[in-house]
């Protein structure tokens, strides 16, 4: 049982577990398939973002420009959605392309100038917020783009189409992680940077691929809440960034790189986004839910994020 | 020594863009821009050289304004106490802050984060919306037209040099050097990191206080953009993120930078937004020609 809780990817899964029955048994509404449907909904666009971010932060290093891709991309979406493109796929593809180039000039920095990845994207965030306002000069804009509207709203087979989203790029980053060989120069890379260098960890190619995939998640994600809400505006990707990192944190992956699982994030975004809906029941004001917030996360490092000092 | 001669080359233009720079009013005004840039950048240095990093910075300076704006009396003995209080309650918070990351070993980057909701959270609870006034002739004494914040920012290098030369100082400076090396010199780096932590919370609340006088009123939300900025600094002044390397000196530099770089381009007509873009375009040509310096040599 003690090695049970101490593996910290099920403690995760079992606070998530303990969480939704303790509150469905205070609160007989929150248990209902409607209500925890919505939860995952909202944690899906968390984990996705959260996917990439596992990836890089598993690599040992760390993305704070996710917060202003995800703003990028649902803003200039509906910028680029021609007359002549009925279904929306192609926008949807260009945003997505532009994003995933976005975070692989993340990476090529990181690599060529060996910046370190917490500068440089914190410059990427610093540049595009500069960007957006002089593209979008502030207002929000809204779309009718059907194809991003199907994203965040529509359902497959009574499945939400953000869930199913959410699914795919689960799969697709677990198989990366356990599967391929990047998987195992990740982990190398976190653990030992200069060790896994000189055994021949194709560290260039690693680390941009990696900050590619993190900036495709975080435009995916921004395509994701621009469907759910009808309009982007400055700001919309704010809340991500901290969620993002805490998700990761929280399921069990070490912030120092090489250790942790995509799994542990999963449960790290369920329950995140159950603390924040728990927190907008008790009806505090801003200032309080603030406090509760940051007070919750850093009681569950506390309980299980310990990482061992260098 | 290259940023010293940009530092230089563009201090040069900006007095030849507004030569009412070269003047006690000027220093002043110009001083008052970029003294809390300064005083964060150097909070945010103390952390950096422990190996630790603070995203707390901004929430604890809008902490500060907020108990400035309420705390501080109109007497003189009232105003003392006030901004001494504010001071404290930025150095007990910083330490905490610090003890949760020093004892229990958790990394810097997710502590203060959360601990940037906590503090944020503190100062909405103080005071929702803009509000509170601090005295005239404490405003007028900062932010009037004597270069005040010049003299406090050489006060406080000299306090630094004054401080390095004492136990605890040592303790600060060997522990993000070397903690291993510190910890078997019998050196109590916990102590050490709790302190730098606690420095560090004081200056932020106080750069709150300048903040308020600046504005006549506390703010929630007003340090927020601080945090980046002190990182932006710290960075351009070539601070390290593994400790010990850097200086309080050279992030003071590098704020320095930031300020006339901003105040230039509002000379030269560019749009306030263009000021984010060059921001991120200056540290990573920055930190890239550094490396590249680097590995050629």
């Amino acid at each position: 049982m003690t090695s049970l809780l101490r593996h910290r990817v099920t403690l995760g899964w079992l606070v998530v577990v303990a969480l939704w029955v303790a509150a469905g048994l205070l609160k007989p509404g929150f248990a209902r398939i409607g209500h925890l449907r919505y939860l995952l909904e909202l944690a899906s666009i968390t984990g996705i973002v959260a996917a990439g971010q596992t990836l890089v932060v598993i690599g040992g290093g760390i993305d704070l420009s996710v917060a202003a891709i995800i703003t990028f991309s649902a803003i200039i979406l509906p910028l680029i959605t021609f007359g002549f493109d009925p279904t929306g796929l192609l926008a949807i593809s260009m945003t997505l392309a532009i994003a995933t180039a976005i975070g692989g000039l993340n990476g090529i920095g990181v690599v060529l100038l060996r910046v370190h990845p917490l500068i440089l994207t914190l410059a990427t965030a610093t540049i595009l917020q500069g960007a957006l306002i002089l593209v979008a000069g502030g207002s929000a804009v809204s779309t009718v783009n059907p194809a991003v509207t199907f994203l965040g709203n529509g359902s497959l087979f009574g499945v939400p189409m953000t869930i199913v989203t959410w699914l795919a790029v689960s799969a697709a980053t677990l198989a990366v992680l356990h599967g391929t060989v990047l998987g195992s120069w990740l982990y190398a890379l976190g653990t030992n940077d200069r060790a896994a260098r000189l055994a021949g960890v194709g560290a260039g190619p690693a680390v941009v691929t990696v900050h590619a995939a993190s900036g495709f998640c975080a435009g995916l994600a921004g395509l994701l809440l621009l469907g759910m809400n009808r309009q982007g505006y400055v700001g919309i990707g704010e809340p991500y960034l901290l969620g993002s990192i805490a998700a990761v944190v929280l399921g069990g992956t070490s912030i120092l790189g090489g250790r942790g699982t995509y799994l542990g994030t999963i449960a790290g975004s369920i329950l995140l986004v159950t603390i924040t809906a728990l927190i907008t029941v008790v009806n505090a004001s801003p200032g309080w839910r603030a406090i509760l917030f940051g007070g919750l996360i850093l009681g569950l490092l506390l309980v299980s994020g310990r990482e061992r000092q260098a | 020594m290259g940023l010293f001669a940009l530092l230089l080359a563009l201090l040069a233009l900006y007095a030849y863009l507004y030569p009412g720079l070269l003047s006690w009013a000027g220093i002043a005004r110009f001083t008052q821009n970029w003294f809390p840039v300064a005083l964060v950048a150097i909070a945010q240095t103390l952390v950096m050289l422990m190996g630790g990093i603070d995203l707390a910075v901004g929430a604890m300076v809008s902490l500060g304004t907020v108990l400035a704006a309420t705390l501080v009396g109109g007497s003189v003995l009232g105003a003392g106490l006030g901004i001494t209080a504010t001071v404290a309650i930025g150095v007990v918070a910083g330490g905490l802050v610090g003890t949760i990351v020093a004892l229990f070993g958790l990394p810097a980057i997710i502590v203060t984060l959360s601990s940037s909701f906590l503090i944020g959270g503190a100062a909405l609870l103080v005071m929702a919306r803009p509000g509170g006034s601090m005295p005239d002739w404490l405003s007028e004494g900062l932010v009037g037209v004597h270069p005040t914040a010049l003299l406090i920012l050489i006060v406080l290098l000299i306090a630094w040099r004054v401080l390095r030369a004492t136990p605890l100082g040592l303790a600060i400076d060997a522990s993000g050097d070397n903690p291993t090396g510190a910890f078997r010199s019998g050196v109590n780096i916990v102590a050490a990191r709790i302190a730098a932590y606690a420095i560090s919370g004081g200056l932020a609340a106080f750069a709150g206080v300048y903040v308020a006088a600046q504005t006549g009123a506390g703010d929630p939300l007003i340090g927020t953009p601080l945090t980046l900025q002190s990182i932006t600094a710290a960075v351009l002044g070539g601070v390290g993120f593994l400790g010990g390397q850097g200086t309080l000196r050279g992030a003071v530099a590098g704020s320095l930078l930031l300020a006339v770089l901003v105040n230039v381009m509002f000379f030269l007509g560019l749009p306030p937004v263009a000021q984010y873009v060059m921001q991120g375009l200056i540290i990573v040509a920055a930190m890239g020609i550094k490396r590249l310096r680097e590995r050629a040599a």
